[in-house]
């Protein structure tokens, strides 16, 4: 089911909206669609971890800062000898 | 030959199995992802198995929260089942995480595994991998 909703946006947004719709092959609608979609499971998430937390105590800020590091040493395609797995 | 950039992360069997224990390491990168606007990918049957074998399904219920759980299609499940011929294994699990690592260019939070290993080398994918 969908619900129609007149939003409105900044000039330069739209603009970006569109051209990454266009892009990517789907609707205006259906491009910002996704977008919320995924900043609602985000927003989920973090809650998820925040209810980790609560039970397991709260991530400290070297916990957090080891977090980045990992997820940026994995994005940058380099996770350390120890735990890469190269192709034959 | 220069590291290639992952796009996102894709969570196996281990990734749940390590949130379901309490692992602080991987709340902390699942926390670090949510924070940069990456939502984890989940294939369907890392999802079965994670339920399957893991008492502590509330943990598993927060992490998932805040994923995208891949569903099983019809051409998924066809492309997953010839790999797991191929690679000899009945792991489904892990031929669906190596799979969507490489259609999704992403790197993988799991458990370091022979059936991972081997998807991998079929489909000719370099596999980045945290082990837990």
């Amino acid at each position: 089911m969908v619900t129609k909703r007149s939003v409105s946006l900044a000039d330069e947004v739209a603009r970006a909206v569109e051209a990454a719709a266009r892009e990517d092959g789907v609707s205006f609608s259906a491009w910002l669609s996704t977008a919320a979609e995924r900043q609602l499971r985000i927003r989920q998430g973090l809650r998820g971890v925040a209810q980790w937390e609560a039970e397991a105590g709260a991530l400290t800020a070297e916990e957090i800062a080891a977090g980045e590091a990992l997820l940026a040493r994995l994005l940058s395609g380099v996770t350390g000898m120890a735990s890469r797995v190269r192709r034959r | 030959m220069a590291a290639r950039a992952r796009a996102g992360l894709v969570y196996g069997v281990g990734a749940l199995r390590a949130a379901a224990r309490g692992d602080r390491v991987v709340w902390a990168l699942h926390r670090a992802a949510l924070a940069e606007g990456i939502v984890p990918v989940v294939p369907a049957p890392v999802v079965f198995e994670g339920f399957r074998t893991e008492a502590r399904a509330d943990r598993l219920q927060a992490l998932l929260a805040g994923t995208e759980v891949e569903a099983l299609t019809a051409e998924g499940a066809r492309r997953a089942g010839d790999l797991a011929a191929r690679a000899d294994t009945a792991d489904l699990a892990a031929v669906a995480v190596a799979e969507a690592a490489d259609r999704r260019n992403g790197a993988v939070v799991g458990s370091r595994q022979n059936a991972l290993r081997t998807a991998a080398v079929l489909l000719g994918h370099e596999l980045v991998l945290h082990a837990v």
